[in-house]
């Protein structure tokens, strides 16, 4: 799949909330994420555009208008430092246009280059369209947990699945 | 194994983190840890001592005096409410004296009675002999992450258990 030819990558600002927010009022696009209610997403989403802070989010632009945001969640600690997760929204408008893939790929290049990372894991609930993307990039499958999340009253696995860079 | 009479169990308190610092800096302990230094150590708990205010910390007293600690790590979001992860500590004084099965049973009954958890969770590092205890108490693996923790250029995996309640 062949991206946009105006599709381009910066970093997230702090400016960027509103846009963020603006994807995640819509209740469905919360399913594949743990949090839910609106307190709960408005202090996720604060969260997620403070990593813009260390540079660690990046924002998919098409003519310069954001279409994705996608944060490297660091760890704090130092015998843990080494690897890290990360969280991936792409405007509903604009998928199946190959932005996640290429946003995926640019947070793996940034975990490694500029956070040095060894590693990065990934935990998605079941069905998930990231899915085929994490497997085409070599992300495996290091454990998997039934019944981990409830929506809508419904129980769904969570996967968690691993890239080593080396 | 016999409940021990010198062992009882109450709600953890403010108080009780000067206890979980200390034991986490005896000899040995951290390796099974995430933490490397005093400001990690006192941070990991002031995490775990925020708990309180959900009640879903116990502490065991032997003959009155704090032995250990666990606690579970009520999710912040609605959607996960149903699971919950845990942690434990043990005085090192008081191993092998049946202060961590005591707690754990404590801390699955108050699991799933006060806040209807129906999964309850760990993580452990490779090598860790706690994992015999949870074992033997039904928890089963479900995942392993290698390389989880880097010290010293030598790396430990970790091991992931779950128990339905």
């Amino acid at each position: 799949m062949i991206v946009p030819e105006d599709f381009d990558i910066r970093y997230s600002t702090l400016e960027d909330l509103p846009i963020l927010q603006n994807w995640f009022a819509d209740p469905l696009e919360r399913e594949p994420f743990p949090f839910d209610t609106d307190i709960e997403t408005e202090d996720v989403l604060k969260n997620w555009i403070g990593f813009a802070r260390f540079k660690a989010a990046l924002t998919g632009t098409l003519g310069e208008v954001p279409c994705a945001m996608g944060t490297l969640l660091l760890m704090p600690y130092r015998k843990v430092a080494h690897h890290g997760s990360f969280y991936l929204i792409v405007d509903p408008k604009h998928r199946q246009k190959g932005i996640g893939t290429s946003m995926v790929l640019n947070l793996l290049h940034l975990a490694k280059t500029r956070f040095s990372l060894e590693s990065i894991s990934v935990e998605i609930y079941e069905p998930n369209s990231i899915l085929s993307i994490l497997e085409k990039n070599r992300f495996q499958m290091f454990a998997r947990q039934e019944n981990f999340v409830k929506i809508n009253g419904h129980g769904h696995a969570r996967v968690l699945m691993e890239r080593f860079f080396q | 194994m016999t409940q021990n009479k010198l062992i009882s169990i109450r709600f953890g308190i403010q108080e009780d983190m000067g206890c979980l610092i200390e034991w986490l800096q005896q000899p040995g302990v951290l390796q099974w840890f995430p933490l490397a230094d005093t400001r990690e150590i006192e941070d990991a708990a002031r995490i775990w001592i925020s708990n309180i205010k959900f009640n879903s910390v116990l502490t065991a007293l032997w003959d009155g005096q704090p032995c250990g600690i666990a606690t579970l790590y009520i999710q912040p979001f609605k959607k996960l409410a149903h699971q919950s992860l845990f942690a434990i500590i043990v005085d090192e004084k008081f191993r092998g004296k049946g202060v961590g099965a005591r707690l754990l049973t404590d801390l699955e009954k108050l699991a799933k009675e006060q806040f209807q958890i129906e999964l309850l969770h760990l993580e452990v590092y490779e090598g860790n002999p706690a994992i015999h205890l949870y074992q033997r108490l039904g928890f089963l693996q479900y995942g392993y992450q290698r390389h989880f923790i880097k010290q010293n250029d030598q790396y430990l995996g970790k091991i992931m258990m779950q128990k339905v309640l």
